[in-house]
Formats: structure tokens, C-alpha cells, sequence
């Protein structure tokens, strides 16, 4: 059994030594500046280039039609509010999404409200998924951007993105989806889905934290939201950060490469881990079960056991995993996806998200359902109903 | 196996040298900083509950080597202590939210926590010491706080460790230099209450309840006889004994002598109306087996006070009376009336009221 339990990826993972490999020589020797007119700067824009070029590759694009971004929040947010910005002049002053987006959406749309757009949220089915009708009513044409998580970082669920991007289409609005935590689990091909504007993130998939990436399909009006050199077509000033770029595009080719094994052992963990739990804790319940969902995700709420002592008891027996999402402090409150799909207060503040991935053996999975439900038996002895 | 214990670390001096006394004692030490509030950039200079502090405590733990939790109980927090803070002032009392928060917050919520890791122990930064399941005085007399620990439950007595309370605080801030603490070790001490900036409790009462709340509008100053005397522009902004914000003019100088909420009245008065020869306490809690009727006890009506000679005259349910030998002044509602036995904490309560007359012993 192993003594520590990894069962966050959701929230990073370790870099993968494959990243790791080809970074090296640009901490090293080849530190140029790809602005540069010499032999280093030269050395590094082509090193940058082809970064570029192979990540826009794994994602079924052109390489003028990837930004490099800092990290998947700074890409949503120039999603939402570059694109906005561009458009709203024209009429279209209102900012569609969903409620169960990242901070990083919702912060960026409640930034928009700021400066004047109007902010709509799309309801949603108690399962997790857009409501469709909702989502039909609030695009319309006054909308300029319109955002939906493709797959939810807290439970998982898997929003149908290509259907949603074809009905925005239709009525003139860009559509964009946090695939931070999508890929590398799903198809992600912008030849085949019809997404206008898409993010990713390196550290969810083993590249390093600091680097994002955001797809912009060619003829999409975007601001920059900084200001300064013609870096990345003055979309993206700032000098690049060469080394986490080649880092970036190797861990998104090994991700498109892995993904379809990829997805089938963690699911078949995760399904394990599930009925496991299950068969112990009967009226423990799983957020989006049955739900087409990723399946790196798996979100348990046991109903009258918080989720604060029992991540502190799971922690100290060396196992790691997260709830709803941390404040600055460090402290937890309950999860407003949870809150938003009509889950209880009291069942979300039982909510406790594992996530599987690289770190994931099958011995872990048999620790988890070793130590769990004695924890959760505790609990409830503490506890009287 | 080594006992785990549950250190409540503010990141300040106190629980940081508490959390690492325990760890050099061999305990299996884990930190937790409880979230009592909004951790934001309002309150930047303040010793405790700002965000800075919860990083201390991090920093502290992660030098001891321990792990380390922020734990969030301001729901339970806001219900228990500050909304009675802000109750008590309407009812023209003066409330110690820091009784409150040690009975309910600290030894009550957090004890909860402690139970979910298999902790045997809890500890704090608290200058007071248990021995053998009895609650004694801080050994420095300049520190002690065992005046604000009366009302925690007595089995709980049983699982506290609060390594500080045997030592002064240059002996605290000592320990954390000789332990390499230096991040803390020359924190300043919290004086204000952490929920209240810059000591303003009006500010407080204002946002809960509205700053047009019956205890922040105008009423009147009034002598004892009723004769009004002044306005003032609300009586949660005066305390029993205080002397700042009351008219002049008089032959002696004048105190705060009653709130009377039910028409905003502040009664002012000469020192001498200040004067209780008994006092009144609500919610009394014990720490040891309830002592008869009869019994002579210390009493300490606010911290730091000296104390009183009395008589425990009478017991009704959680009430009780004191009848004092000597006369104190400025009894104040609200506050805690302390019952010791030299160095041993025997329990305590809120008090209801003083008694300008000696009450009527028992039989």
C-alpha cells in the first residue's frame, strides 16, 4: 500500500520528465530572446515557432490561431474580455455563460458588468448540464461572447460543446469553452468542433504552472489585455516564455497522442473507486453520475460528514484531495457549482472531489477505499443524526 | 504512539511557541488558524485574523514541521459571537466576545475537529494552565487570561494543553528566538477584539443591524432622579464606569452609572453611584463541583481587575448572587463575574446586574 496518495490532479500535476527534457536547454544555452535579431534570438524564435506550430497541431489548428498565455486563468480571461471588448462597440454589449464556470470565467464576466456589459447566466438541469432552453433564449443578438466549461473542474460533467457552439454560431455570437480541465480527456479539434475561442492550461496536463495556451479561430475580433511590444501579433506582449512554450507542446502532443488509453484506465479506476464507495457508504452520493462525464473527476458528497475534517483526516493519512474551491486564506467554502446544479448546502458542504491521473495506481485506488468510509464511519459516530 | 494534539495557531507569538513547546514535548502537533472572518486587505496592520497572520501560522508550522489547516468557521462564528455581540450592546450591555468565542469557537467548533483527526488534545496561546483537570490562573499575573476561559464545558478541562500559561511572555517571546521562530517572535499582542477595527464596536453594531439601530441614535443623558442632562447619539457607545463623551459641568466628575435600553438612557452619575455591593450572573458555568450556598469565593467583575471578597448568597438554576465584603465599582452587565479560589478558576457567568444594596443572605 502506498503511503501517500495523490488524488488531485484536477488542481496540477508534476511535470512529466518527457516536458521536463525539452525545456532544459533553454534555462541553459539556448536563452535567447526571440526578438532578437542574432544567433540566440534566432535559435529562440525558432524553438518558439515550432512550439507554436506543434501545439496548434494538437489542437487541429493553424499556428497564427494560438496565443501563448500565462496561465489558463489569464487565457479566459482574455477570452471573455478581449473578445467583449472587441465587439461591444458594434451593439453586442451582453456576455453569456454558465454558472458553473471557473473563477476565471465568472471574475472576467463580472469584470465585463463593470464596464458596462450585461451579464446572463444560462440555467441549469439539476444534472450538471446546460439547460438548453435556457441557453437558446439568452443567445441572442445582442450577445458578443458567450462561454461554457467543457468539462467542470469541480464534478466532472461533460457539457455538449459542439452543439452549444453550432446554435451560438448561428446567431453571430463567438463562443468560447475552458477545456483547462477537457484536454487531454476529450477530443479537442477545432476542424471538428466549431468553438471559436478555446483555453487551455500546461500544469493540468504536465507541462510546468505558468503557461497557457488560447486558440483564436482565425477572423475572431480579440483585444489584447496587455499592452506593449508586437509579441504574438500584439495580442500577447511581452517576451515569451520560450522554455514553457516547447514545454507546453509536448505535453499536448503526448496528451492527444494518450489520450484515448488515457481515458479508459481512468475510467475504469474511477468506476472502481466509485462502486467501492458506494458499496460501503449506500447513501453517499456522486455529483453527475450518470452523466456523460470526464473521467478523471469524481465528486462524493457522504450526507452529514464535512468536508473540512475529513480532508484534514484523509490528509493526514496521506491522502490528498479538494473541495469546492480554497479562498486566499486557504480556508474552504462551499462550492458554488455545487450550489448552482440545486444541490443542498449541507450536501455540498460534504462535497469532496478526487482526482485521478498519472499519480493514480490501482494500489491507490485500493487505499482510498481502505481509509475512507473508516473515516467516514468515525465521522458519523461523532456525529449523532 | 505519540498523542496528537490540535494547536489553535493565530500566527501570532503565543500559539506559534505554544505549537512548538508541544512539538519539542514529543506531541503529534497539528496547526490549525480558524477563519473567523473575511480574510481581506481591509485590516492590513492587525495581529491577528488578517491573511498575513493566517500565512504566519503556515510558515510556523511548515518551520516546525507539522502540518497546518485554516479552518473555516465563520458561519458558526458570526452566529455564536458576533451576532450576541451586537445583541448585547442593543440590550445596553457590554458584551466580552473573546468569552464567547473561547466557549464556543475555540473549545466547542474546534474541539469537533480535533475529535475528526483523532486528536486527544487541544491546544492554545492561552495564559492560563489545567492541572489535573482544574483551570488555574496564568502564572504571570501581568498575563493571565484565565479570566476569559470560565465558560468553557468542564470535560474539556480533561483534553486542553496551553503550554504558555506557566511562563511570562518575555519568557514566550524568549522561546521563539531560542527556537528560530523569528517571523513571530516579536509580534505585538492583540489588544483590540479581532473582529472590530480599530477598536470601534459602533462600526460593528452599524453594519449588523444599521446605523439607524435604536442603540446608535440619539438619546438622553439622565441623572438617577430622571432629570435629563444631555444627548447622546447612542448608548452602545458607553460603558458602565466610563467617563469619555459624558456632559460636564457638574460638582464632581461624572460616570456612566446604567443603560436603560428601553429609552435609550444613559444614566451618568458620581463615582459613588458606582458603587455595587452585589452582583447578579446569568449562564454560570462550573469548573469544578458547584459549591454550596454560603461558601466564600474571589470574585473578579473584568479582567484584570483585582479581586473581591464575597458570599455565594444564592443559586437559581444557571443565575447566582454574590454579596461582596467590600463595595466594587462600575459592575458592568455583560461582562463576566469570575469566581476563584486562589489560583483555581471555579467558574463563572455573565453579569445580569449589580446590587447598590447588600443583598439579603440566605438562610
Amino acid at each position: 500500500m502506498p503511503d501517500f496518495v495523490y488524488l488531485d490532479h484536477a488542481a496540477t500535476t508534476p511535470v512529466r520528465p518527457e516536458v521536463l527534457e525539452v525545456m532544459q536547454p533553454f534555462f541553459g544555452p539556448r536563452f535567447g530572446n526571440p526578438s532578437s535579431m542574432h544567433r540566440w534570438g534566432r535559435e529562440a524564435r525558432t524553438a518558439l515557432d515550432e512550439a507554436r506550430e506543434r501545439l496548434a497541431r494538437a489542437l487541429g489548428a493553424a499556428s497564427d490561431e494560438v496565443v501563448f498565455t500565462s496561465c489558463g486563468t489569464e487565457a479566459d480571461n482574455m477570452a471573455l474580455l478581449g473578445v467583449w471588448r472587441a465587439r461591444s462597440a458594434s451593439g453586442r454589449r451582453a456576455v453569456v455563460t454558465t454558472p458553473i464556470e471557473h473563477k476565471a470565467v465568472l471574475a472576467a464576466v463580472h469584470q465585463i458588468g463593470r464596464e458596462g456589459g450585461e451579464e446572463r447566466l444560462v440555467g441549469m438541469q439539476s444534472s450538471g448540464l446546460v439547460d438548453d432552453e435556457s441557453f437558446d433564449a439568452l443567445i441572442s443578438d445582442d450577445v458578443a461572447v458567450c462561454s461554457v466549461i467543457w468539462v467542470n473542474n469541480e464534478i466532472g460533467v461533460l457539457q455538449d460543446v459542439s452543439s452549444l457552439a453550432k446554435r451560438a454560431n448561428a446567431r453571430g455570437v463567438v463562443f468560447h469553452t475552458d477545456a483547462v480541465q477537457a484536454f487531454g480527456k476529450v477530443e479537442v479539434d477545432a476542424r471538428i468542433t466549431p468553438f471559436d475561442v478555446l483555453s487551455i492550461s500546461g500544469h493540468k496536463i504536465g507541462a510546468p504552472k505558468g503557461i497557457g495556451a488560447l486558440f483564436v479561430r482565425r477572423g475572431t475580433a480579440i483585444e489584447p489585455l496587455m499592452f506593449g511590444g508586437t509579441q504574438d501579433r500584439g495580442r500577447r506582449p511581452g517576451t515569451e516564455n520560450v522554455a514553457m512554450a516547447v514545454g507546453l507542446a509536448r505535453a499536448a502532443e503526448l496528451a492527444v497522442i494518450e489520450r484515448v488509453h488515457e481515458w479508459a484506465a481512468l475510467e475504469i479506476r474511477r468506476d472502481r473507486l466509485e462502486a467501492a464507495l458506494l458499496s460501503c457508504i449506500p447513501d453517499a452520493v456522486i455529483h453527475g453520475r450518470g452523466i456523460p462525464r470526464a473521467p478523471h473527476i469524481m465528486n462524493i458528497s457522504v450526507p452529514g460528514v464535512d468536508s473540512e475534517s475529513m480532508l484534514m483526516a484523509l490528509d493526514l493519512r496521506g491522502i490528498a484531495c479538494s473541495a469546492g474551491s480554497a479562498c486566499q486564506s486557504g480556508s474552504i467554502t462551499a462550492s458554488h457549482v455545487l450550489r448552482a446544479i440545486g444541490v443542498s448546502p449541507d450536501l455540498a458542504s460534504s462535497a469532496i472531489r478526487m482526482s485521478l491521473g498519472s499519480m493514480t495506481t490501482d494500489a491507490c485506488i485500493e487505499r482510498v477505499v481502505e481509509v475512507f468510509p473508516t473515516l467516514v464511519a468515525k465521522a458519523r459516530r461523532l456525529t449523532p443524526a | 504512539m505519540r498523542e496528537r494534539v490540535l494547536v489553535a495557531m493565530s500566527g501570532g507569538v503565543d500559539s506559534s511557541v505554544a505549537a512548538a513547546m508541544l512539538v519539542r514535548e514529543g506531541y503529534d502537533v497539528v496547526g490549525a488558524t480558524m477563519k473567523l472572518g473575511c480574510h481581506g486587505d481591509e485590516l492590513p496592520d492587525r495581529p491577528c485574523c488578517s491573511l498575513e497572520s493566517v500565512n504566519d501560522a503556515r510558515r510556523i508550522c511548515d518551520q516546525l514541521g507539522v502540518p497546518h489547516y485554516v479552518l473555516n468557521l465563520e458561519t458558526a462564528f458570526g452566529r455564536d459571537v458576533v451576532t450576541d455581540f451586537v445583541e448585547e450592546y442593543a440590550r445596553g450591555r457590554t458584551p466580552i466576545p473573546c468569552v464567547r468565542c473561547n466557549t464556543f469557537t475555540k473549545f466547542r467548533d474546534l474541539l469537533h475537529k480535533a475529535d475528526a483527526i483523532d486528536a486527544r488534545w487541544i491546544a492554545t496561546g492561552h495564559y492560563a494552565r489545567v492541572r489535573d483537570g482544574v483551570l488555574h490562573r496564568g502564572l504571570d499575573p501581568a498575563k493571565d487570561q484565565s479570566y476569559f476561559l470560565w465558560g468553557i464545558a468542564r470535560p474539556v478541562l480533561a483534553r486542553m494543553l496551553l503550554p504558555v500559561g506557566g511562563q511570562t511572555k518575555p519568557e514566550t517571546r524568549a522561546i521563539a528566538h531560542a527556537l528560530g521562530l523569528e517571523l513571530i517572535a516579536e509580534k505585538p499582542d492583540s489588544q483590540d477584539i479581532c473582529f472590530v477595527p480599530d477598536g470601534d464596536h459602533a462600526k460593528v453594531i452599524a453594519r449588523e443591524l444599521g446605523a439607524d439601530t435604536p442603540s446608535l441614535s440619539r438619546g438622553p443623558f439622565v441623572r438617577r432622579d430622571g432629570t435629563v442632562v444631555g444627548e447622546h447619539t447612542g448608548y452602545a457607545r458607553f460603558t458602565v464606569g466610563q467617563r469619555r463623551g459624558v456632559p460636564g459641568g457638574f460638582r464632581e466628575p461624572m460616570y456612566v452609572v446604567e443603560i436603560q435600553p428601553a429609552t435609550r438612557a444613559v444614566v451618568i452619575g458620581p463615582r459613588a453611584e458606582l458603587l455595587g455591593k452585589g452582583v447578579v450572573a446569568r449562564e454560570v458555568n462550573w469548573l469544578v463541583p458547584a459549591p454550596p450556598v454560603g461558601s466564600e469565593i474571589e470574585v473578579q467583575v473584568r479582567h484584570r481587575a483585582r479581586p473581591a471578597r464575597g458570599t455565594l448568597v444564592h443559586v437559581d438554576g444557571d443565575a447566582i448572587e454574590i454579596a461582596l465584603e467590600e463595595a466594587v465599582s462600575a459592575i458592568t452587565p455583560g461582562q463576566s463575574l469570575v469566581l476563584y479560589d486562589g489560583s483555581i478558576v471555579l467558574g463563572g457567568g455573565v453579569i445580569e446586574r449589580s446590587r447598590r444594596a447588600l443583598p439579603v443572605r440566605a438562610a
